[in-house]
C-alpha cells in the first residue's frame, strides 16, 4: 500500500496534485527538500485530524456533505498549528522554514490526500501510513525534479524552450519514467 | 562579507538598527498572496495580514557594515543548515509520533489509543526538536548572515532561491 501511494499513484506525477509548488519551489534541491519535509509533516498531521473528524463527526452525524469544507478548515488549522509550533520550538528555525508554510495552505495535494484516504475506508494507522507514504512520494519527486532543474540551469537550452517550457517537458518525461512503477502495487 | 555557492539567499529590508551595530530586518514580500485582482474579496487575509506575517518573521543580524533603516540587503543561510533544520523541525516529531503510534497499535489495537499515542509522540518529538534546534542555534548555523547590500532592482525569487 505504501509503495503504491508513494510511487505508482504518485501525488504529483499520477494524480497531478500540488503542481504549483512542484514548478515553483524546485529551483534548488535544498529548498525543494525543505518544502517536501514541511508538506510531509502537514499532510500527515492534517490527515490524522481529518480521519478523526470524518469518523467521529461527519460519519457519526450524517454530515458527509460538509466533508470538503471541513477538511479545508482542518488543513488551514493544521498549517497554523505547525507555524505556531515551529515558531515556539525555535524562532531561528521559523525564520528559515516559515516561508514554506503559507504555501502549503493552498497546496491541493494536502486536501487531495485527505479525500483519498476517506474514500479508501482505512483504519487510523492505515490512513496515516497512506498519507505519510503519499507525502514521501511528493517529497521524492520534488527533490528529483529540483536536481534535474539544477542540471538544466547549467545546460544550453534553446531560447524557445528556456524556463518553464523545458521544465514541463522534463516533468512529462519524469511522469513517464514513474509509469514504470505500474504493476508493483495494485493499491 | 560571507558568501559561497552553498548559500541560500533572500532579500530583506532594514527596519531598525541597534547602537552596537546590529540590525533588525524584515524579509521582503515573499508571496503573491494579497496582490491579485481578488485581494479585496479574499478570505485568506483573515488568517493574517501580509504586514503581520512579515513582522512575525522579523530577525536580527550582527556583523557586516553599518546599516541604515530602509537599506535593502541580501542575507543568506547555509543550504545544509536549511536541510538539517527541516529534518529537526518536521522529520524528528513525525518519527517519534510513528514509533509511539506503532507501539500502541501493537499493544492495544484501538484507533483511539493509537491516535492519542501518536499525538503524545508528536509532542515528545517536538520537545526533542526544540532541544536539537537550541544546540544548532548555539553553534550559530541557524541565524541568517549579511551577504551584501542588494542592488536597486535585485529581487530573488520567493526570497529563498537564487
Amino acid at each position: 500500500m505504501m509503495v503504491g501511494a508513494a510511487l505508482v499513484n504518485n501525488v504529483i506525477l499520477a494524480r497531478f496534485l500540488g503542481l504549483c509548488s512542484f514548478m515553483g519551489v524546485t529551483t534548488r534541491i535544498d529548498t525543494a527538500a525543505g518544502m517536501g519535509l514541511a508538506t510531509t509533516f502537514v499532510i500527515t498531521v492534517s490527515s490524522m485530524a481529518d480521519w478523526a473528524v470524518q469518523r467521529w463527526l461527519l460519519d457519526a452525524y450524517g454530515l458527509g456533505f460538509l466533508r470538503t469544507v471541513t477538511f479545508i478548515l482542518v488543513i488551514a488549522s493544521a498549517v497554523q498549528f505547525t507555524e505556531m509550533t515551529v515558531k515556539k520550538v525555535s524562532p531561528a528555525l521559523f525564520q528559515m522554514l516559515g516561508i514554506y508554510l503559507p504555501l502549503i495552505t493552498t497546496n491541493c495535494a494536502v486536501l487531495g490526500v485527505a479525500l483519498l484516504l476517506v474514500e479508501g475506508r482505512m483504519g487510523f494507522i492505515g490512513a496515516t501510513l497512506f498519507a505519510f507514504a503519499s507525502s514521501l512520494g511528493y517529497s521524492l519527486v520534488m527533490v528529483i525534479f529540483a536536481g534535474l532543474r539544477e542540471r538544466l540551469a547549467l545546460a544550453q537550452v534553446p531560447r524557445l524552450f528556456a524556463g518553464p517550457p523545458i521544465g514541463f517537458i522534463v516533468a512529462s518525461l519524469l511522469a513517464m519514467a514513474f509509469m514504470g512503477f505500474s504493476g508493483i502495487s495494485t493499491n | 562579507m560571507w558568501h559561497d555557492a552553498h548559500t541560500i539567499e533572500g532579500v530583506a529590508r532594514v527596519v531598525g538598527v541597534d547602537p552596537d551595530g546590529g540590525a533588525w530586518l524584515e524579509p521582503e514580500q515573499t508571496t503573491s498572496c494579497g496582490h491579485c485582482a481578488s485581494a479585496e474579496a479574499c478570505g485568506g487575509k483573515g488568517i493574517g495580514t501580509i504586514a503581520g506575517r512579515l513582522a512575525a518573521r522579523r530577525f536580527h543580524i550582527d556583523g557586516g557594515p553599518r546599516l541604515h533603516v530602509g537599506d535593502r540587503v541580501v542575507v543568506g543561510v547555509e543550504d545544509r543548515m536549511l536541510l538539517k533544520g527541516a529534518l529537526a523541525a518536521y522529520a524528528l516529531p513525525l518519527l517519534v509520533g510513528f514509533l509511539a503510534g506503532g507501539v500502541a497499535q501493537e499493544l492495544v489495537a484501538s484507533d483511539a489509543v493509537t491516535m492519542a499515542s501518536m499525538a503524545i509522540g508528536l509532542g515528545a518529538g517536538l520537545v526533542a526538536a526544540r532541544l536539537l534546534a537550541r544546540r544548532m542555534a548555539r553553534a550559530g548555523g541557524l541565524a541568517p548572515r549579511f551577504v551584501r547590500l542588494a542592488a536597486a532592482d535585485e529581487c530573488l525569487p520567493r526570497g529563498v532561491a537564487q
